[in-house]
């Protein structure tokens, strides 16, 4: 039903040399150890599973985690192989992968853009020693260099770099040095997030031994990243993403156009035909049923409309009126034109050109603007 | 009097509080089952344990206990719980009325105290034989040479070997029983006069409907026969007669002079049954009714309103389920623009009030939000007419007033002397005028004011207790309306007036209050979208503002992998609390915010 017929592929890596403090995502430490070939095999079984009598055709490929980059370049070149069997592969435009920089070395760098691999995602979060041990991260500055300057070497033209704001101890000061830091790099895309304490984790755990930046703080840190990123030739183009021209994420585009993905691995959702479907986040479990040939998956409900606008309402270029209501049957505004003229008088969001967009100002407020739609 | 009379006894225990009043009930039921026990049945003394697991016997009012004496010798005693705070006060009196004497507990460490010199003389007013009994003398800072002193130079009755007990260990429980037989008068009473009998308390029963509490003063009260209740002369066919047993109620055939049961007569609801009304029978009964019997009137109203809307009958089921035990409680449906469907509350007085919520809350699990307390203001119209005023919202505009009067009521206060500076200062400023001052002892004072109530429903039980350490002791009962310079504060938001926060004040006092209000609506409204502007006002005369500034920016999820669905739980979460906020015009606050900017705290 949507404009978009690309399909995206998911594939999720579970494993981590160790887990930061703040992740409550599905992921296990291994200690530094490889990602074992029965999960591999899981992988393949997955994979395979999706083989039909007409191939789709695949727009974006992406191996998040965990890290990614744990895996062997064997390994890696195992799982390509049943994606090139199952899935139609000419048109596919980018592959991403995850990498943490204490994983990269120059064999996988090499090695994996062999495979063809167009796009790395390194997660740095912040150059200062002392903000990185609190996420309990295991990489220094040094080596996010090494790593970076490696794969720019194999040939990665294509960079994103992950940093965080909101972390314990950390200063105006010291987050713009990171940005500057970054930005001097010049990585063709940044993704900035504020840090979220999840309840279970270790740092939730601390929380109250920790001191964190205020919410002033951590707005102003927000601001930081639009004036120093976005006068950078990068485009703010989503609320947390920045990129080159021509740079965006087109996975994660898929995700915010409400295109079609399918999720393989522990924990990892697919959104095919309208429903959306998750595997179990029990690693163990979803080997054993993979292995033994069970594909059955749990389903979530699916509110199109509703996550048409908070997908949409991410990027700067929002949502056409007239799209939303080409594809519900119902216009958006009937019955929030009261909502809708307060947020546009409050410089919160606004309506150009038939699209409905957050302003700048209104994406620091986004949660609170979706749940006025809600 | 007759031999029945000799063997009965009718008593309460009265203490200040903390001083063992309910320890020592606990002993005395403890030791008077151990003597009843030898000619119990097994499956009663089964029956009351099981009831005395269950506090039953803790929420009786009255029980019925056995005693075999040092004398060899079986008594009757009626043993009747008092409910002990100032609200209750008339409630107290009625329950006094219905014994010969009345056990007061003094705490061996700390003394007599302003409770024990309230209780001991509302005891006396109602001439009552008091029996002194020092406890806690396990402690080791226990002075019962001083308890003894004290309870002869303050409160002025013997206590030449009154019984010094542990309530707590048990220890000397048997002085206090002996003393009872010996030192507390038996009943009088003629078994066959017309029939007097007082009504001290009624609770509703599924089953019986309601349970009349009585002691009979004369005559002879049997099943089947036919009543009247005089202060209304409503008249009842009675069912069932009986006794509070520990272990619960006990039919019996009849009761006569001096004794202490129940009735029960297909009444429907408490309030058909007057504490303090007297019950004679239809034919032949007494002329004249007992003294002492009032009509109790609510004298503090509020509103209560569920904080989850939708349980709005679950409000209104839980409300009848208490009037049915409780016919002071009065209620009626009321609406509010910012707090919805809910219900305007009479109560007796603040500590009434405060009952009832808890058990709401609790027992019916309930969330709560209820406006600011008020009293029933008597306001004359430039019209002519005069109209009484129980809710903030429909207090008329200053056009529409020639006088507004309000409650005035005689208070008594007993604090120690070093106290009085601090509580004639606070009595001076909630507007007290002050009437005379009479010296108990050389440690005692005895302070009259007159002070309006709607000061007294502001926190001054609080204030008066942290400006004494929690020595004084406060009484009051209305005295009558007196003209005053009133006033209605509105507090609006965003330009819209917040009807539930609305209240009349002495117009004196209206800056302060209006200032530390919208400070405190400041404080307690989170920062939303849009900048709030709070400003109170009287009439169309703002008085004081204060800006609630809009919020910059809230947490900013990551989408994971393609899970969509977390990030629509975490804004359903978001609207779920929303959902739980109450719209105060167009501003959004939680009910703990709300609750939080009701609170009146001491001060101005």
């Amino acid at each position: 039903m949507m404009a978009i017929d690309n399909l995206g592929l998911y594939v999720h890596i579970p494993y981590c040399v160790r887990k930061c403090n703040y992740c409550d995502f599905c992921s296990l430490p291994n200690g530094g150890s490889n990602v074992p070939d029965e999960y591999v095999s899981a992988l393949c079984t997955e994979i395979i599973s999706y083989q039909k009598e007409k191939r789709r055709c695949l727009d974006t490929v992406y191996f998040g985690g965990g890290t990614p980059s744990l895996l062997s370049v064997s390994q890696m070149q195992k799982i390509l192989g049943c994606i090139r069997e199952t899935f139609d592969i000419s048109s596919l435009a980018e592959i991403t992968f995850e990498a943490n920089p204490g994983t990269i070395n120059g064999d996988k760098a090499y090695g994996f853009k062999a495979l063809g691999f167009n796009r790395v995602s390194l997660g740095l979060q912040s150059i200062h020693e002392n903000e990185m041990k609190k996420l309990g991260r295991i990489h220094n500055f040094e080596e996010f260099l090494s790593a970076f300057n490696l794969l720019r070497i194999a040939g990665f033209d294509n960079i994103n770099v992950d940093l965080m704001y909101g972390i314990p101890y950390q200063t105006k000061e010291s987050f713009e040095s990171t940005l500057r830091t970054v930005v001097d790099l010049s990585p063709e895309h940044i993704s900035s997030y504020g840090l979220i304490l999840e309840e279970g984790t270790p740092l939730f755990l601390q929380k109250d031994t920790l001191q964190f930046p205020t919410q002033d703080d951590e707005c102003d840190m927000y601001d930081l990243c639009r004036e120093i990123i976005g006068q950078s030739g990068y485009e703010h183009y989503e609320i947390s993403n920045y990129a080159k021209s021509g740079k965006r994420s087109r996975h994660n585009m898929l995700y915010w156009n409400l295109a079609e993905y399918i999720g393989v691995g522990a924990a990892a959702h697919s959104y095919l035909d309208v429903h959306r479907y998750y595997n179990t986040d029990i690693v163990t479990e979803y080997i054993n049923s993979m292995l033994d040939g069970d594909f059955s998956r749990a389903e979530s409900e699916v509110d199109l409309p509703f996550e048409y606008v908070m997908l949409k309402l991410r990027l700067s270029d929002g949502f056409l009126l007239s799209e939303y209501e080409a594809l519900f049957g119902k216009s958006f505004l009937s019955g929030r034109e009261e909502i809708v003229d307060r947020l546009g008088k409050e410089g919160l969001l606004e309506i150009e050109n038939g699209a409905l967009r957050l302003t700048e100002r209104g994406f620091y407020l986004s949660n609170s603007i979706l749940v006025e739609f809600l | 009097m007759t031999e029945k009379q000799k063997h009965i006894r009718n008593f309460s225990i009265i203490a200040h509080i903390d001083h063992g009043k309910s320890t020592l009930a606990d002993r005395i039921l403890e030791k008077t089952k151990t003597v009843a026990s030898r000619d119990m049945e097994s499956q009663i003394l089964d029956n009351m344990d099981l009831e005395r697991e269950r506090g039953i016997t803790i929420k009786a009012r009255a029980v019925k206990l056995n005693y075999r004496a040092a004398n060899g010798e079986d008594y009757v005693y009626n043993l009747i719980d008092t409910p002990g705070h100032v609200d209750f006060g008339y409630e107290v009196s009625r329950s006094l009325q219905a014994c010969e004497g009345a056990l007061l507990v003094v705490d061996a460490t700390q003394g007599v105290e302003a409770q024990t010199l309230a209780n001991a003389y509302l005891a006396v007013d109602n001439n009552l034989e008091i029996l002194p009994v020092i406890n806690k003398i396990d402690l080791a800072s226990a002075d019962i040479e001083g308890a003894r002193r004290e309870i002869e130079d303050i409160i002025g009755i013997p206590a030449e070997g009154c019984p010094a007990v542990s309530a707590k260990v048990g220890l000397n429980i048997e002085d206090v029983l002996e003393k009872i037989v010996t030192d507390i008068p038996a009943p009088k009473g003629d078994p066959d006069a017309p029939l007097k009998a007082l009504i001290f308390d009624s609770h509703y029963d599924p089953y019986l409907g309601v349970v009349v509490y009585i002691r009979i003063i004369d005559g002879t009260l049997r099943a089947g026969e036919k009543i009247r209740l005089m202060a209304r002369g409503t008249e009842f066919e009675v069912v069932e007669v009986g006794t509070m047993e520990p272990f619960g109620l006990a039919k019996c055939d009849s009761l006569s002079a001096g004794e202490v049961g129940y009735i029960t007569a297909s009444i429907k609801t408490v309030g058909d049954t007057r504490v303090g009304d007297t019950v004679t029978t239809a034919e032949g009964g007494a002329e004249e009714p007992l003294p002492g019997f009032r009509e109790v009137h609510p004298m503090v109203y509020s509103g209560i309103y569920p904080a989850d809307g939708a349980r709005y009958g679950d409000l209104r089921d839980a409300l009848e389920k208490l009037q049915l035990n409780d016919a002071s409680l009065v209620f009626e449906p009321e609406t509010s623009v910012a707090l919805g469907f809910g219900f305007r509350c009479g109560f007796l007085g603040l500590l009434h009030m405060e009952i009832i919520e808890e058990r709401l809350e609790r027992e019916f699990n309930l969330d709560l939000i209820t406006t600011a307390p008020s009293v029933i203001y008597k306001v004359k119209l430039r019209s002519g007419e005069t109209v009484m005023v129980d809710n903030p919202s429909m207090f008329p505009t200053p056009d529409e007033i020639d006088t507004s009067y309000e409650p005035i009521m005689k208070a008594t206060v007993i604090t120690p002397t070093e106290f009085v500076g601090g509580i004639m200062d606070l009595c001076q400023d909630r507007r007290g005028v002050f009437v005379d001052m009479k010296y108990l002892d050389t440690e005692r004072v005895e302070l009259h004011y007159m002070l309006p109530l709607n000061e007294i429903i502001y926190d001054f039980f609080d204030a008066l207790k942290s400006r004494s350490k929690g020595y004084a002791s406060l009484d009051y009962e209305l005295h009558g309306y007196e003209a005053s310079k009133l006033v209605k504060l509105d507090f609006m938001l965003n330009g819209e007036v917040v009807d539930a926060l609305s209240f009349i004040v002495f117009e004196d006092r209206a800056y302060g209050r209006a200032r530390k209000i919208a400070e405190k609506l400041k404080e307690n409204i989170p920062r939303q979208l849009f900048e709030i502007p709070i400003q109170a006002a009287i009439g169309s005369k703002i008085i004081a503002r204060e800006t609630v500034k809009a919020m910059r920016k809230d947490v900013l999820a990551k989408c994971y992998g393609g899970d969509i669905t977390r990030k629509k739980k975490l804004l359903e979460k978001q609207k779920e609390g929303k959902k739980k906020m109450r719209k105060l015009g167009s501003v959004e606050v939680t009910p703990e915010a709300f609750m939080a900017v009701l609170r009146l705290d001491d001060g101005n």
